[in-house]
C-alpha cells in the first residue's frame, strides 16, 4: 500500500509536467472545435446566443459565391503552394549544400522572410505586382513595352500572385530543414555508395533523397497548416479581390464572423474549413496505421 | 569553361537577389518622404533622404494622444514574447520527449489532439479565448496573451520536439533506464544536451510567430499595453489622412529587427549544431 | 407631499443637469466626470479631432480615457464585443448607422432622450440620421459628423485640357464630359480606388443620382420590387460605364495613390467621399488644383450621400462614468464643438443651423452644407451603402460582393447584376 503510494508520489513531478500541459493544449482543441460547431447550429449573429437553427447556415454559406470561390481557391492554392515551396526549399538546399562560400549570408538571405509579418510581405508584393508600379513597370520601362505581368488584376490568376508571395516567405524554412535533413545523412550510408561507384546524381536519388521522407513529411504538416490558415497574406496583398476573386477560408470565417457580424455563418465556414481539413488528414493517418500494421510495430 | 560550381554559385545569388528585392524596397521607402511616396510611387530611389523617418518612427509619431512613436510598445511585445516562447518551447521539448521516447498508455492519442492544434484558425478561435480570458479574470492583460500563446504554442513546439527526438536511438534510453535514471534524469542528461538544434527551431519559430501576432494583441489589450503590430496597424490606417508612408516603412524595419536579428544568429547555430553530429 | 417633493428636486436637478453647456456644466457636477471610450481614430486628422473633443472634455472638468484601436472598423467592433462579453463595455464607443440598432440589443444603452430633448437638439438634426441614432425610438447614440459619399472631384487642369468650364450636374453632362476627355488623350476620366467602399461609392451615386426615390426604396428599405426595378439597371449601365473610365491596375490599392496624377490633370474625375479633399491637401496639393461640387442628380434637384460617424453609449453603474456620458452628450451636441470637429477633419456639422461662413471653413464645406439643406428639403438626402449607413454589415458585404464583381468583370451584364443583387439580398436577409 505505502510502497505503490510512495511510486505515486515520486512519479506525480512526471505526471503533471506531461499531462497537465497536455492536457490543456488538446484541452482547448477540443473545446473550441465543440463550441464553434456548437455556434454553427445557433441563430447567433453579434453575439453568440443559444437556439438551434439546423442546417440553416451551413446553407447560407455554401450558396454563396464567397464560399465556392474560397474552396476552389483553397484546393488550387493549397496545392500548388505545398508543391512548390517544397520543391523550391529542397533545390535550394541541394544547392547550399554544396558548400559554397559565404554560406551564411546565403542562409540568412533565404530565411529572413519568415522573419517578416504577413501584412508586410502582402503589401510589400502588392506593390511588387503592380503593373503599374512594380516588375511589369520595370520591364516596360526597360525597353519590353509587350511584356506583361499582371496577374494581381487579372481574376483569373490573382490567387497565384498570392502563391508566389507565400513561397517567397515559406522556401526558406523548407530549405532550412531539407538542410539539417541533407547534412545529417548517415555517413555510412554515403561511403558506402562512393565505393559502391554512385556518382552524385545517382547518390541523391538512391540514397540522400529516400532518407528526407521524415523532414519532408514535417516540411508538408507546417506548409500545409500555413495554407490552411492564410489570412493576413491575402487581405494585404490583395484583400480578397479583385472583386472577390481570392477569397480563402480562413477569410470567408473571418469576414462572416466579425465583419459581417453573423457568428453562426462563420462558425459554419469554419466547420466546414476543419471538415475539408480532415478529408486530407484522415486518409493520411490511415495510411500511417496501415504501415505501422504491417511493420508490425 | 565554366565550372559546375561557378555556375551553381552564380545561380544562388541571383536567387538570393531576388529574395532580396522586397526587403530592398522598404528600405528604401523608409528613407523617403511621405509626400515624395505619395506623389510618386511606392517603389523608389530616394530624391531626398529622410533618415529622421527612423527617429519620427521609434520615439516621435502619435497614437491618438500618446506620441511616443513605437519604443512603448517593444517593450510590450517583449513582455510577452520571451515568456510565451520560453514556456512552449520548454513544455513542448518535455512534451516531445514524453511522447517519442518515454511513451506513456494514450500518447499518440493525446498527442494528435495536440498537433490539431496547429490547423486551427485564429479566427475560429477567438471568441472561445475571450470567454476563457473572462472566466479566469485575465481579460486585457499581458499574462493572458502569454496564457494564450504559450498553449496555442505548444502545439507546434512538441511536434516539432517529438519529430526531431524520434531519431534518438531508443538503446540510449534502455540503457539509461536500466541504470536506474528516471523520467527527469533522462531528460536532463541526455535528451536535452542533444537538443540545442530543434530547440533553436523551436524558439525561432514561436518567438517570430507571436511578435509578428495581430489579431489577439489588438483585442485582448488596451491602449498603452499593445503589442507592437498594433501599433504598425495604427500607424497604416487611416482613411481620411495621406498615410505616413515613409515612418511606415521606418516603423517597420524597426519592429522586423528582433525577429531578423533571431534569424541571424540563431539560423548560424542551428545547422552548424547539426553537422557537429550531435545526432548519430 | 414628501414624493411630490422629492420628485420636483429630481427633476430640477435634470433641468440644471441638462442646461447649456457653456454656462452650467461646471457647477452642476458633484462627481468628477469620467469617460472611457473606445474608437478606431488613431492617427491623422480624425485622430486629432477626437484628441481635440478629449481636451475640452478635460477643460470641463472631465477624465478623457479615450482608447483607439488599431485597425479598421472590424478591430475595433472585436474590441467592442470582447469588452461587452467580459462585462466591461466602454463608456462610449464609435458606431455608426444600422449596427447601432443592433448592437443595442446586445447591451443595454443609456436612454438619452432627456438630454437631446433639452437641448432642442432634434429639430437641427436630418431626420433620416436622428432615425438611426434612437434604436427602438430612444436616442442612444450621438452622431459626430457628417460626410458627403457622392462628391464631385474635377481636375482643373484636365478641365483646361478639354477647355470646359461648368461642372458636370447629372449623369449625361457627367459621360458627356468624361467622353470629351477621353478623346482629348486623359486615358482615364474618373481616378478611382480598389477597395470595396471604393467601388460602392460609384454605385450608389449612380442610382442615388437617377433617382433617390429607387435608392431609398431599393437600398435603404430593400424593396423587392424596386430591387428589380428599370432604376437598378440604369444604374449599372451607369457603373459599367464609370468602370471603363478607371484604371484597372489600381488592385486593392486607395484611390489616394491617383491623387498625383488627377492634380496633373491625367485624370479628369473623382467621387469620392468629402474627406478626399483634406487628403489632397495634407498630400501636398493645393485647393485651386481641383473643384468640388455635389454628385450628378438627373431629376435637377442636389442628392445627398449621407456618412455620419457617431458614439453609442453603454450603460454602466458607475457615478463618473455616467457623469461623463452626460457631459459627452453635451459637448457634441453643442454648435462650437461641431464647428471644431469638422474644421479639422474637414467634415460637415451634424446641426444643420450651425454658420460656416468663417474663416476655418473651407469652400467644399460650404457648399456640401448648403448640398445637405438643400436635400433634406427635397426628401433627397439619402444614406451611403457603401459606408454601412444603409443596411447593417452582412447586408451591406453581401450587396458590394455583387457590386465589387461586377465592377472587376466586364462579362457581366447589367441584368445578370440586377438579379444576382437581389439573389444576394435574399441569401443575407
Amino acid at each position: 500500500m505505502s510502497a505503490s503510494l510512495r511510486a505515486f508520489t515520486r512519479r506525480l513531478p512526471e505526471f503533471l509536467v506531461i499531462w497537465v500541459p497536455m492536457l490543456l493544449s488538446a484541452g482547448h482543441v477540443v473545446v473550441f472545435t465543440l463550441w464553434t460547431t456548437w455556434v454553427s447550429f445557433t441563430p447567433s449573429t453579434l453575439m453568440p446566443t443559444d437556439g438551434w437553427v439546423g442546417l440553416r447556415n451551413y446553407t447560407a454559406v455554401l450558396g454563396t459565391r464567397n464560399w465556392k470561390i474560397a474552396f476552389d481557391n483553397l484546393l488550387l492554392f493549397g496545392f500548388s503552394f505545398m508543391l512548390l515551396t517544397t520543391l523550391v526549399g529542397l533545390a535550394l538546399a541541394i544547392l547550399l549544400d554544396q558548400r559554397l562560400r559565404g554560406e551564411n549570408v546565403l542562409r540568412a538571405i533565404f530565411l529572413y522572410p519568415l522573419a517578416v509579418s504577413f501584412v508586410v510581405t502582402g503589401t510589400v508584393w502588392s506593390w511588387l505586382l503592380n503593373p503599374g508600379m512594380g516588375v511589369q513597370k520595370l520591364f516596360n520601362s526597360l525597353g519590353w513595352t509587350d511584356f506583361r505581368f499582371d496577374w494581381l488584376v487579372n481574376r483569373d490568376m490573382a490567387i497565384w500572385t498570392v502563391v508566389i508571395a507565400a513561397i517567397w516567405q515559406a522556401s526558406g524554412f523548407a530549405m532550412a530543414l531539407f538542410l539539417a535533413g541533407l547534412r545529417s545523412v548517415d555517413a555510412d550510408l554515403l561511403k558506402a555508395a562512393q565505393i559502391d561507384g554512385a556518382g552524385p546524381l545517382r547518390t541523391y536519388t538512391r540514397v540522400i533523397l529516400p532518407s528526407l521522407w521524415p523532414i519532408t513529411v514535417s516540411v508538408l504538416v507546417i506548409l500545409l497548416q500555413f495554407a490552411i490558415k492564410t489570412f493576413d497574406l491575402v487581405r494585404a496583398l490583395t484583400e480578397g479581390g479583385p472583386g472577390i476573386a481570392t477569397q480563402l477560408p480562413a477569410l470567408v470565417v473571418y469576414d462572416f464572423m466579425f465583419q459581417r457580424g453573423n457568428l453562426g455563418r462563420g462558425s459554419a465556414a469554419a466547420v466546414l474549413m476543419l471538415l475539408t481539413l480532415l478529408a486530407v488528414l484522415l486518409p493520411y493517418a490511415g495510411w500511417t496505421y496501415l504501415q505501422r500494421r504491417r511493420a508490425g510495430a | 569553361m565554366f565550372s559546375r560550381r561557378g555556375l551553381i554559385a552564380v545561380l544562388v545569388w541571383l536567387l538570393a537577389a531576388a529574395y532580396l528585392v522586397p526587403m530592398v524596397v522598404v528600405l528604401l521607402n523608409s528613407v523617403r518622404t511621405a509626400q515624395e511616396i505619395a506623389q510618386g510611387s511606392m517603389i523608389g530611389w530616394p530624391k531626398f533622404w529622410a533618415f529622421s523617418n527612423y527617429a519620427v518612427a521609434w520615439s516621435g509619431f502619435c497614437i491618438a494622444q500618446t506620441c511616443k512613436g513605437i519604443a512603448p510598445y517593444v517593450v510590450n511585445s517583449a513582455a510577452i514574447t520571451l515568456p510565451a516562447t520560453l514556456i512552449s518551447t520548454l513544455l513542448g521539448a518535455v512534451a516531445g520527449y514524453a511522447v517519442s521516447l518515454w511513451r506513456f498508455r494514450g500518447d499518440r492519442w493525446i498527442f494528435g489532439l495536440v498537433t490539431l492544434g496547429v490547423f486551427l484558425p485564429e479566427q475560429m478561435r477567438l471568441i472561445p479565448w475571450t470567454i476563457v480570458l473572462r472566466d479566469l479574470g485575465l481579460s486585457n492583460t499581458l499574462a493572458g496573451l502569454v496564457m494564450i500563446h504559450s498553449v496555442q504554442g505548444l502545439s507546434f513546439t512538441a511536434l516539432f520536439c517529438r519529430n526531431y527526438y524520434l531519431s534518438i536511438p531508443q538503446e540510449l534510453m534502455k540503457a539509461a533506464r536500466i541504470d536506474g535514471a528516471g523520467f527527469f534524469r533522462i531528460f536532463w542528461r541526455i535528451v536535452l544536451p542533444l537538443s540545442p538544434p530543434i530547440l533553436v527551431v523551436t524558439v525561432i519559430w514561436q518567438f517570430t510567430g507571436i511578435w509578428n501576432e495581430f489579431l489577439y494583441g489588438v483585442t485582448f489589450t488596451t491602449g498603452t499595453q499593445q503589442p507592437i503590430t498594433a501599433a504598425l496597424i495604427a500607424l497604416a490606417t487611416s482613411v481620411a489622412d495621406v498615410p505616413q508612408y515613409g515612418v511606415q516603412n521606418a516603423a517597420v524595419v524597426l519592429a522586423a529587427l528582433p525577429t531578423m536579428l533571431v534569424y541571424l544568429f540563431g539560423g548560424r547555430y542551428f545547422v552548424r549544431g547539426l553537422t557537429a553530429g550531435a545526432v548519430k | 407631499m414628501t414624493l411630490l417633493s422629492r420628485r420636483a428636486l429630481l427633476a430640477a436637478s435634470a433641468g440644471v443637469l441638462a442646461a447649456p453647456v457653456s454656462t452650467q456644466i461646471a457647477n452642476a457636477q458633484t462627481v468628477k466626470p469620467r469617460l472611457t471610450a473606445i474608437s478606431q481614430w488613431s492617427a491623422g486628422s480624425d485622430g486629432a479631432a477626437i484628441t481635440a473633443l478629449g481636451k475640452k472634455f478635460e477643460e470641463h472638468g472631465g477624465l478623457w480615457q479615450h482608447s483607439p484601436v488599431p485597425g479598421f472598423t472590424t478591430e475595433m467592433m472585436n474590441k467592442l464585443r470582447a469588452q461587452i462579453l467580459a462585462g466591461d463595455p466602454p463608456a462610449c464607443s464609435q458606431l455608426k448607422g444600422p449596427e447601432i440598432e443592433a448592437w443595442s440589443k446586445i447591451a443595454p444603452t443609456v436612454n438619452l432622450d432627456a438630454i437631446v430633448a433639452a437641448a432642442g437638439y432634434e429639430k437641427v438634426v436630418a431626420p433620416d440620421l436622428a432615425r438611426i441614432h434612437k434604436p427602438g425610438g430612444k436616442w442612444a447614440a450621438m452622431p459626430l459628423q457628417i460626410y458627403r459619399t457622392n462628391t464631385l472631384f474635377v481636375s482643373k487642369r484636365a478641365m483646361d485640357r478639354v477647355k470646359a468650364d461648368k461642372l458636370p450636374t447629372n449623369w449625361a453632362e457627367f459621360n458627356a464630359l468624361a467622353e470629351k476627355m477621353k478623346a482629348a488623350g486623359i486615358a482615364y476620366p474618373l481616378a478611382n480606388g480598389g477597395s470595396r467602399p471604393d467601388d460602392g461609392q460609384k454605385f450608389e451615386a449612380s442610382l442615388a443620382g437617377i433617382s433617390p426615390t429607387a435608392y431609398r426604396a431599393a437600398i435603404m428599405n430593400l424593396d423587392e420590387k424596386a430591387l428589380k426595378g428599370p432604376e437598378m439597371r440604369a444604374a449599372f449601365v451607369q457603373l459599367r460605364k464609370l468602370a471603363d473610365w478607371m484604371d484597372p491596375n489600381t488592385a486593392s490599392q486607395a484611390y489616394a495613390v491617383h491623387l498625383p496624377q488627377f492634380v496633373a490633370g491625367d485624370m479628369g474625375m473623382m467621387i469620392q467621399g468629402g474627406w478626399a479633399q483634406g487628403v489632397l491637401l495634407n498630400a501636398g496639393f493645393k485647393l485651386d488644383d481641383f473643384i468640388i461640387g455635389p454628385g450628378p442628380s438627373d431629376n435637377g434637384k442636389p442628392v445627398f450621400l449621407l456618412n455620419a460617424d457617431a458614439f453609442i453609449f453603454w450603460q454602466r453603474k458607475e457615478a463618473d462614468l455616467q457623469a461623463g456620458q452626460k457631459l459627452m452628450a453635451q459637448l457634441v451636441m453643442d454648435p462650437a464643438i461641431q464647428t471644431m470637429y469638422s474644421q479639422i477633419t474637414g467634415s460637415i456639422p451634424v446641426r444643420t443651423d450651425v454658420d460656416l461662413s468663417g474663416p476655418g471653413w473651407s469652400d467644399g464645406q460650404r457648399e456640401a452644407a448648403a448640398t445637405l439643406k438643400a436635400a433634406v428639403a427635397a426628401n433627397q438626402s439619402v444614406l451611403s451603402l457603401a459606408h454601412n449607413m444603409a443596411q447593417e454589415n452582412g447586408m451591406t458585404a453581401a450587396m458590394i460582393d455583387v457590386i465589387t464583381e461586377y465592377v472587376k468583370n466586364r462579362a457581366i451584364t447589367p441584368d445578370q447584376a440586377v438579379a444576382r443583387l437581389s439573389e444576394a439580398v435574399e441569401g443575407a436577409r
